[in-house]
């Protein structure tokens, strides 16, 4: 039981004096301090300034911005770790990251692989229930996958290579335009995406600026660059608009089984704009169903002190003020117009759906001598989802 | 000023000594570590503290509350280093401590204090970042594998000595008070009566001065709110006899002013290869941590609301119940374990009607748990029936002097297991970055995001 699960890296090549270089990050990383990620995220900053200052704001909001679009890059650091340990299966995470990989901790590791295959399986859930689906013509259905500051997510380019057949999937992702450009060069240079994806285009006439680009079986691409504030200036569907021209998303469908992720996105906004936001969706997509991942409890003790170190880095997450409590993001999307809301935290879903040999695969990557805190950090993040439907159910445990 | 004297200057003000003295007060420590037994004996009074984890300025703060060395006697249960960032100035400061007052400071390991977990959780990379090579961390390790791995602490009283730090006026503690909560500052938060119909006293709830306590008054009240802890039913209604939970209660069978039975300190817990203290003096210890067997389960294992022994979720080291505390420290005539390793919240935890004591000593653990943190004073028994000198690695002590071999249940032991030492949790929180003339490194928590 207990042996192989404490790596040995006593066996590895990168000891020694090369150790370095080899996890140049992880020096801080290895003491549960984000600091390995500075580089990647002064960068980001640097090329936001200008893709979030377009027309209003304050220096200090775009300033946020740009702060809210590293974390992007903090997740990419995060999932390319969990990659190189083994916890995830993802070989397009390196690509997205510049420079060498930091290791995190075994508990971001866990958590970063909790979050992501708990995602992933309320999207295989939700692909799986529109794979025999006729549209009203008769001709195979094409469903709709919309991920909210999706940044740089692999999660896409894993549907499209997957040797699953997922076929007919239109993915839309958002985000500020900086970001989205910044994938578009990613897409162009690299050969290994070349082979899943066709040159990306632009595609003129929605808002903001959007790139498209196709996969196999049916499948397509939208990168919209956009900042998701527009969406909640506008009304919703069938109110009154005539004031403003409206949003538009290029190639976003209204008549076929939708999808919307936001994970750690919606958080970073007023709630009321993540309400407007969803709501725009809502309000135009009769069959959609919608997958939340955020922080809860702000209100114990952890909680205070995860606030508080946010802060200091000039992060806030509006929502969680608002929605503190499990519950609240049920009764959120309760009241957002989802019929059948569901909720778990992030350690009962480790407790749940991570099955038991792939517990014991886990386990033996690296030792995880952070029971506590692990029960603590992963207490304090959510997956909420819902759906609204005759066409598709999604999981429906909690 | 000796060299020794300046290098412990130099590092509580958190400044890494050479690496050249590290060498030689490494060496020190081993010639004096060897002498000691894997069972140090300590006798009371005796301050025990839990998880350090490189938390230098709370180390600090610990020493504020505690008292300074050498005038209290402290106890530290391992885990010194790893996680945060001053595991290096942290560790060499207790070493030095030790080597400079030997008697009045007793370190033990903890898992942490390992080549392999040290490589994952921080210090090694810190060492790497700090001297530019891995020299000072193979110090240190040569040094992790000659601590000991337990201590028993003989002569505790069961009676608390008056609260030093209360007031200016030493205040009278009421001879059946078996367990008192204090702040930092030495109020007294909470008081719980060892004789069965006594109330007890909830003074100063913590909250109103501890405000990360939210939800619990304590690692008492704490316990009590637990659906894990068994004892007494009467979660927040501390109004019966002991501590709600701890269930350290009137029902225990000790004697006012007598001696209490000893206390064994050891990181995680017990083991299924180990049933008396003495089997725990027979191993050979002089070794990295192993993955399994005896040793390593004495420094990874956890108490759990299980029958017998279980699987432990950290991959190394069991679970174990009440069922195999109790019957251990009754064969071993012991009060109570102390042991350090598992977070909580609270900053200690008592289980299994106050047989066994979580101690943790790392306030706001890893600069993100928003815990407080406990260190456990035991006062000194002054009856003159347990006076024992501090020996080192006898055989056959671990009756705590007390009596003959305790095999059998006794009929009369079913009413209670021996009672245990009379408790002084002191409870702080954080120390505030910034006021301590250090630069201000702000630390930086990972999340999801």
């Amino acid at each position: 039981m207990s042996a192989p699960s404490i790596p040995n890296l006593f066996g590895t090549p990168s000891r020694g004096s090369s150790t370095r270089g080899d996890r140049g990050g992880s020096s801080l990383g290895g003491l549960g301090l984000g600091l390995g990620r500075g580089r990647g995220r002064t960068r980001v900053r640097g090329g936001a300034g200008a893709g979030a200052g377009s027309g209003s704001g304050s220096t200090s909001a775009q300033a946020h911005d740009a702060t809210i679009q590293g974390t992007d890059t903090d997740a990419a650091v995060s999932r390319l770790s969990a990659v190189e340990v083994g916890y995830l299966d993802d070989p397009f995470a390196r690509l997205f990251v510049q420079g060498p990989a930091g290791r995190r901790l075994p508990i971001i590791n866990r958590g970063t692989y909790t979050r992501t295959t708990a995602i992933n399986q309320i999207v295989d859930r939700f692909l799986a229930q529109t794979a025999s689906g006729d549209d009203d013509n008769g001709s195979p259905q094409t469903r709709q996958i919309v991920s909210l500051g999706a940044g740089t997510d692999t999660r896409s380019l894993r549907l499209f290579s997957s040797s699953t057949s997922n076929s007919r999937i239109a993915y839309h992702e958002i985000d500020f335009p900086a970001i989205t450009d910044r994938k578009q060069r990613i897409v162009r240079a690299s050969p290994q995406l070349r082979s899943i994806l066709s040159d990306p285009v632009s595609a003129e006439g929605g808002t903001g600026t959007t790139w498209r680009s196709q996969a196999r079986n049916d499948c397509e691409l939208f990168c919209h660059g956009l900042d998701l504030r527009a969406l909640a200036q506008q009304p919703a569907d069938g109110q009154d608009s005539t004031s403003s021209p409206g949003v538009v998303l290029k190639g976003l469908r209204t008549d076929v089984p939708t999808l919307l992720i936001s994970e750690c996105c919606l958080c970073y906004l007023d709630a009321a704009d993540a309400s407007a936001v969803i709501r725009w969706f809502e309000s135009r997509i009769p069959d959609l169903g919608v997958v939340i991942y955020e922080p809860v409890k702000p209100d114990d003790p952890f909680g205070r002190m995860m606030v508080s170190n946010l802060a200091a880095r000039q992060i806030h997450m509006p929502t969680l003020d608002v929605y503190r409590l499990p519950a609240d993001q049920e009764r959120r999307l309760a009241e957002a117009g989802f019929g059948q809301v569901r909720h778990m935290t992030i350690d009962k879903i480790w407790g749940r759906w991570v099955l038991h040999e792939e517990k014991a695969r886990l386990d033996r990557l690296e030792g995880l001598d952070e029971v506590e805190e692990w029960d603590l950090l992963a207490g304090h993040y959510i997956v909420a989802w819902a759906w609204r439907s005759d066409k598709f159910q999604l999981p429906d445990d909690s | 000023m000796s060299d020794l004297d300046n290098a412990i200057a130099q590092l509580r003000a958190c400044r890494p000594i050479p690496e050249a003295q590290v060498r030689e007060l490494c060496h020190k420590a081993r010639e004096l570590l060897i002498e000691e037994g894997n069972v140090v004996t300590v006798n009371a009074p005796v301050t025990i503290c839990g998880d350090i984890h490189g938390q230098f300025h709370d180390l600090m703060e610990l020493f504020r509350v505690g008292g300074d060395v050498p005038d209290t006697n402290y106890l530290f249960m391992g885990d010194f280093v790893d996680r945060g960032f001053y595991s290096l100035e942290s560790f060499l400061l207790l070493l030095c401590l030790k080597v400079r007052y030997p008697d009045r400071m007793t370190l033990i390991r903890g898992n942490h204090e390992s080549r392999q977990i040290t490589t994952v959780y921080g210090f090694y990379d810190e060492c790497l970042r700090k001297y530019g090579s891995a020299n000072v961390w193979r110090y240190c390790c040569d040094v992790f594998d000659y601590l000991a791995l337990g201590a028993i602490v003989l002569g505790a009283s069961n009676t608390l000595s008056p609260n030093s730090e209360a007031g200016s006026a030493a205040r009278e503690v009421e001879e059946d008070t078996e367990i008192e909560v204090c702040n930092a500052d030495g109020d007294i938060m909470s008081q719980f009566s060892r004789l069965e119909g006594g109330a007890s006293r909830l003074l100063d709830p913590v909250g109103s001065a501890m405000r990360p306590s939210a939800t619990a008054t304590n690692g008492i009240g704490g316990a009590a709110d637990s659906s894990r802890n068994s004892g007494l039913g009467g979660a927040g209604a501390p109004s019966r006899t002991g501590p709600p939970g701890s269930g350290a209660s009137g029902s225990s069978g000790g004697t006012v002013g007598n001696p209490a039975g000893a206390v064994l300190c050891v990181h995680g817990g017990l083991s299924p290869l180990i049933d008396t203290v003495d089997k725990i003096r027979l191993l050979d210890r002089k070794q990295e941590v192993p993955h399994e067997g005896a040793m390593c389960d004495l420094l990874w294992s956890d108490p759990d609301e299980i029958d017998g022994w279980g699987l432990s979720p950290r991959g190394a080291g069991f679970l174990f119940g009440a069922d195999i505390v109790k019957v251990f420290n009754h064969r071993n005539d012991l009060s109570l374990i102390a042991r350090a390793h598992q977070l909580v919240m609270e900053g200690f935890k008592e289980m299994f009607d106050a047989s066994i004591v979580t101690v943790w000593s790392a306030p706001n653990y890893c600069y993100r748990c928003g815990n407080v943190a406990a260190l456990l004073e035991l006062s000194e028994d002054s009856s003159g029936l347990g006076i024992l000198s501090r020996t080192n690695g006898d055989v056959n002590r671990s009756d705590g002097g007390v009596g003959g071999p305790r095999g059998v249940l006794m009929e009369n032991d079913l009413a209670g297991l021996r009672s245990g030492p009379a408790r002084r949790y002191r409870v702080f929180q954080a120390a505030p970055q910034d006021s301590r003339g250090m630069p201000a490194k702000k630390p930086v928590a990972d999340y999801f995001l």
